[in-house]
């Protein structure tokens, strides 16, 4: 299993999918930060204002949560396709396949690989985020303090989480489809559309006698632990429907389901 | 040369799921230190089989050995190096870092990739991007990496496959190279010099089955003698007269013997004194080309 880590990691480390995604993730940070900003300074647009609390370093936890879902669920999800996806594409699977190591110690070698990469994602996030909030709040003239080490190791547990769950259901659409582009198309569609189409009609069926079944989406769990991640300075928000313990258990079954999945297709299925 | 078997198939079949019988019941035998031509048209089922020889589909029906393992066994997997098919590298990568990332799989030192890469002769371009090679480029890259653990068993399939003559005869020339010794060799083709001159036995393949399986020479068999000859019925009868009916065939307007060319000048001073010209007499071997064509039902020409 060494072996296929140091292999997937030595392929991974410079894959132009993977850095171009942490620059995107990086300047999305910026771009929000930005964004959020001249909001706060230049109250009275047509949007809500925005405290500028909220962006000062003791936020940053609560702050860069934003970045997690979807749009960072759905980064990772291309990300994990791409993972897969591509050694059916590139013929590679074949190559990899007929080395020492058997089809299980390479799937888990990848996996390895790939959420240390989720998890260099989630430092960037904070990294980028926290070095932003040092701006402003030198600029605002505001005191630099920062939040507990422990909340900052929570926030980015569950960021890592929400990004690895989606990550591995990209790579078990990836081994699915045997290709990337499909698994992309099918993945993007759910986390994004489909998804949230399902809960708002269940939620509305009969009354909402169903609505339960929501709370078993990976979609609400991944939304619902990164809304635990908030502060009075955010202004009034009501609390998340599903409890951050249970959002974890949720999203830690959807992982083991997708990895399952994964390693059932790659061990069973022939590569032709 | 040891006699000892390296791959070993007994009623080796493959059903795909569309209900396509790719492999019918194949028993190949391949013996260690020996080149072993895998010959047969297009769709045979070759690449099927080799396949399943490396672990990468899992034969419907049957049972293979592969240096002593079962398909697929990491143990066997470390002593067979493979190129099935187009080789499949990383187009990000270059050539060096490809093998890296294969020697890591395999657990191989980094050493052996420069070896391996002056092999096949690839070391001064082994910095470019793999997406930027160039087809023969790519098929010796993946030679390379074919040969990166040293294996006792070499299974290439169509290494030639898109290259030009140049690249073909130097790829020949390498895989001739890299078979001697004790190292083992499976070759598929649909190439028949290639196969000529490169194996010491082959086994044809037509349909998904085995149709034979033998050296080179007891495939191309015994030598004969080609006569021309006018009138040629009355040579035919002659020499049929002389070797029984058996051993004499017409074929293209000649008259083909299975008998010793050393016995040519008798047979050319029976006909003159029979008072039939003789135009052409010469000793024949049967091609290649022809027993696949007889063998597979293929059409030459087609």
């Amino acid at each position: 299993m060494i072996a296929s880590i140091k292999a997937e990691w030595r392929k991974n480390r410079f894959r132009p999918a993977f850095l171009v995604s942490a620059g995107l993730i990086a300047g999305i940070v910026v771009l929000f930060y930005s964004a959020e900003w001249y909001q706060a300074t230049h109250p009275g647009g047509p949007r809500e204002s925005i405290s500028i609390l909220t962006l000062f370093p003791d936020q940053l936890v609560n702050n860069v949560m934003g970045a997690g879902f979807p749009l960072g669920a759905a980064m990772a999800l291309v990300l994990g396709a791409l993972i897969t996806g591509s050694e059916y594409s590139w013929g590679t699977l074949k190559t990899v396949f007929t080395q020492r190591p058997g089809r299980l110690a390479t799937l888990t070698g990848r996996v390895v690989v790939f959420q240390v990469w989720m998890g260099i994602i989630t430092l960037i996030i904070f990294a980028v985020g926290a070095a932003y909030s040092v701006v402003i709040a030198s600029a605002q003239g505001h005191a630099i303090s920062w939040p507990a080490a422990v909340d900052i190791a929570k926030g980015a547990g569950a960021m890592w989480l929400v990004l690895a769950v989606n990550g591995s259901l990209g790579m078990v659409l990836g081994v699915l489809f045997r290709q990337s582009a499909a698994a992309l198309g099918v993945g993007l569609i759910y986390v994004t559309v489909l998804q949230i189409i399902v809960v708002r009609f269940i939620t509305s069926f009969n009354g909402g006698t169903y609505k339960w079944i929501t709370n078993w989406f990976d979609g609400q769990n991944a939304t619902a632990l990164l809304q635990t991640f908030t502060s009075p300075v955010f202004g009034p928000s009501p609390p998340p429907a599903i409890g951050a313990q249970q959002a974890v258990l949720v999203l830690v079954g959807y992982l083991a389901v997708f990895l399952i999945a994964s390693a059932a297709l790659l061990r069973q299925r022939d590569v032709t | 040369m040891e006699n000892t078997t390296v791959i070993e198939t007994t009623e080796l079949t493959k059903r795909y799921g569309n209900g396509v019988l790719a492999v019918d019941s194949v028993g190949m035998s391949v013996r260690r230190g020996e080149v072993y031509g895998f010959l047969g048209p297009n769709g045979a089922g070759k690449t099927t089989t080799l396949r399943m020889l490396v672990g990468l589909i899992r034969p419907t029906s049957g049972t293979a050995t592969v240096a002593g393992h079962e398909p697929g066994d990491p143990a066997g997997l470390a002593k067979i190096g493979s190129l099935v098919e187009a080789p499949g590298f990383y187009p990000y990568l270059s050539g060096r870092e490809n093998l890296k990332v294969v020697a890591d799989y395999a657990g191989v030192s980094h050493k052996r990739v420069e070896e391996v890469l002056d092999i096949v002769e690839l070391t001064s371009r082994a910095g470019r991007k793999f997406g930027t090679y160039s087809t023969g480029m790519k098929q010796r890259l993946g030679v390379a990496a074919a040969l990166l653990k040293d294996p006792e068993l070499l299974i290439l399939d169509e290494p030639t496959s898109g290259l030009d003559p140049q690249g073909m005869a130097e790829m020949r020339k390498l895989i001739k190279d890299i078979g001697q010794g004790n190292r083992t060799v499976l070759l598929s083709s649909h190439l028949l010099t290639e196969v000529e001159q490169i194996c010491d036995r082959v086994g044809v393949i037509s349909g998904g089955k085995l149709v034979t399986q033998s050296t080179v020479q007891e495939l191309l068999g015994e030598e004969g003698v080609l006569v021309k000859a006018e009138p040629a019925d009355r040579a035919y009868e002659l020499l049929a007269g002389m070797f029984g009916v058996s051993a004499v065939s017409r074929q293209d307007g000649s008259i083909r013997l299975k008998t010793d060319p050393a016995g040519s000048l008798e047979i050319n001073s029976r006909l003159v004194a029979a008072g039939i010209g003789v135009s052409e007499l010469r000793p024949f071997e049967r091609s290649l080309e022809e027993v696949f064509f007889q063998l597979t039902g293929e059409k030459q020409g087609s």
